[in-house]
Formats: C-alpha cells, sequence, structure tokens
C-alpha cells in the first residue's frame, strides 16, 4: 500500500530542447541561469546558493508578489547524485533563511504533504539537442496517505474507488 | 511512451474539475448512475447548461454516457481521479510553466551562442 503510493506519488515530465547538453545542465546548476527561469509567475529568485556536489547544500530563495505584499519562501535541500551533462538528483525542503525545513504543518501544507521531496534530472545529449526527464517525488514519511488535491476530491476518489467492482 | 497524451488528459480533468456544478454532478453519480433530467433536478440551471457541464466531463473521461438513445445515463468513471489526487499532480502545472520559461529562455540566449565563438 505504501510502496504504490510512493510509486505514483511523483510527477515526471520529459522534454525535448533545442540546446546543448551542457547548457541544459547549465540551467540547472548555475544560479544566474537557474534565476531566469526557475520561479513560477509572479515570482523572482533572489537568492540560489548551490554547492553542486554530493552532500552539497541548496538554499534557494523566492520573493512571491501578493496583494499583501511582498512574501519571501525559502527553499533547503542536498544534492544526492551529480553527475555532470547526466544525472542531478537534489532534495527539497521548505525552510527558514537559514536553510533549517520547516515542518510541513508549521508552513499550513495539509497533512500527509512530503516535508522533504525529491527531483530527479536525468539528461540526454541528442546531438546538438538535449531529451531531459525530470521527475519530482515524495519522499515517504510516516503519513501513509498522500495528500489530496482538495478533501472533497480525496473524499470523492475514495468513496468511488470503495464501490468501484471493475 | 504515452506521456504527452497523460498531460492533455490531466490538464481537461484539471478543467473539468474547477467548476463547483460539475463537481457536484459527479458527486451525485458517485451514487451511482442517472440521466441528464436526474443529474439536473438539484440544480437552479437550464437543462442544456446541465448537458454542457456533462459533456466536459465526458471529453475529460470522467463520465461514460449509455448507449441507449432515449436516457443515455451518465456514469461515472473515476480512473482519471486517482492521477489529480496525489500531492505531486499540483506540482505538474508549475514545473510545465517552468519548462517553457526555459524554453523561452534558451531561444533568448541563441544569438549569443551563434555569433559568440567564445563559451561565456
Amino acid at each position: 500500500m505504501t510502496d504504490n503510493n510512493a510509486s505514483q506519488d511523483a510527477v515526471v515530465i520529459e522534454r525535448s530542447f533545442d540546446a546543448p547538453v551542457g547548457l541544459i545542465w547549465q540551467m540547472w546548476t548555475d544560479p544566474e541561469h537557474f534565476k531566469k527561469w526557475y520561479g513560477p509567475d509572479g515570482a523572482t529568485i533572489s537568492v540560489a546558493n548551490m554547492d553542486v556536489r554530493v552532500g552539497g547544500t541548496r538554499l534557494i530563495g523566492m520573493e512571491v508578489h501578493t496583494p499583501n505584499g511582498l512574501m519571501q519562501m525559502w527553499f533547503a535541500g542536498e544534492y544526492r547524485e551529480v553527475v555532470e551533462n547526466e544525472r542531478l538528483v537534489y532534495t527539497e525542503s521548505m525552510s527558514d533563511e537559514n536553510g533549517n525545513a520547516s515542518s510541513p504543518s508549521d508552513i499550513g501544507m495539509p497533512d500527509g504533504h512530503p516535508g522533504t521531496t525529491e527531483v530527479r534530472v536525468e539528461l540526454e545529449d541528442l546531438g546538438g539537442r538535449t531529451k531531459m526527464v525530470m521527475t519530482h517525488a515524495g519522499v515517504p514519511r510516516d503519513s501513509p496517505g498522500a495528500a489530496g488535491w482538495t478533501m472533497a476530491l480525496d473524499k470523492l476518489a475514495a468513496y468511488v474507488g470503495a464501490r468501484s467492482t471493475r | 511512451m504515452t506521456l504527452a497524451i497523460d498531460e492533455d488528459r490531466l490538464s481537461e480533468t484539471f478543467a473539468a474539475l474547477a467548476n463547483s456544478t460539475r463537481r457536484a454532478i459527479l458527486a451525485r453519480l458517485a451514487e451511482g448512475a442517472a440521466t441528464v433530467n436526474e443529474l439536473a433536478a438539484p440544480f437552479e440551471v437550464t437543462l442544456p447548461a446541465i448537458s454542457k457541464h456533462i459533456k466536459v466531463l465526458e471529453r475529460a473521461g470522467l463520465v461514460l454516457r449509455g448507449q441507449r438513445a432515449q436516457y443515455r445515463p451518465c456514469a461515472l468513471d473515476a480512473a482519471p481521479l486517482a492521477e489529480v489526487s496525489t500531492w505531486a499532480e499540483q506540482y505538474r502545472p508549475v514545473w510545465e510553466a517552468r519548462f517553457d520559461r526555459m524554453d523561452d529562455y534558451l531561444t533568448q540566449l541563441r544569438p549569443q551562442r551563434k555569433t559568440g565563438a567564445g563559451d561565456d
């Protein structure tokens, strides 16, 4: 049951870019490049500290413009695998500005939301072009159930799942 | 690999769920199949409006229609819900937007890469 959740609870996105593999690698590992694309719309990456080696830490500061003013968010993590131009794996947790991880409930995330997630980037050199597969997975924590998109949706899915005999 | 198709369907699933009437229709169908008339009964909207909502749900793969011409009862297909109800799927649109921006940024860099023979 938990295995099932762990394997299913990931986003996998495959993309091809019209750029050499070395440049795509820099998109993830060079703070100046990273800042240009990473921030969600309406957000600015103010800090990108990246010690890109196995065991090295990373700290991302994000400024989000809200109607109530500027909101600063921090994400900290550690590099797990670093194979230049091929494979990058790092963890990510919400944190304070010093990189101390916050617990999911502290920051108002729903129960069952993983406190730490893992981002895996796999690159393939297609000769001037690059194939990228990004996997963002929850690192399973104590809570067995994956958090729902909304409570209502969860309830509905559970209800339907229980009834379904197909 | 059917990744692209899956992503398209997920977008449709999200769009279909982004409406309280349609979520209410799904909740009703969770109790069992129903005709369009039965589905419309609790709502203060017209039958064509309900039909429109059902069509959106059908396209998203959340509702199946029976083949009997007269009634064409609606039934729920929960399979797409299993995919969106994980936390991870909340992040999909965020990542997609990021990679769109990465693509745009790479395009901006291209003239420099071509003309500048250096490695900056």
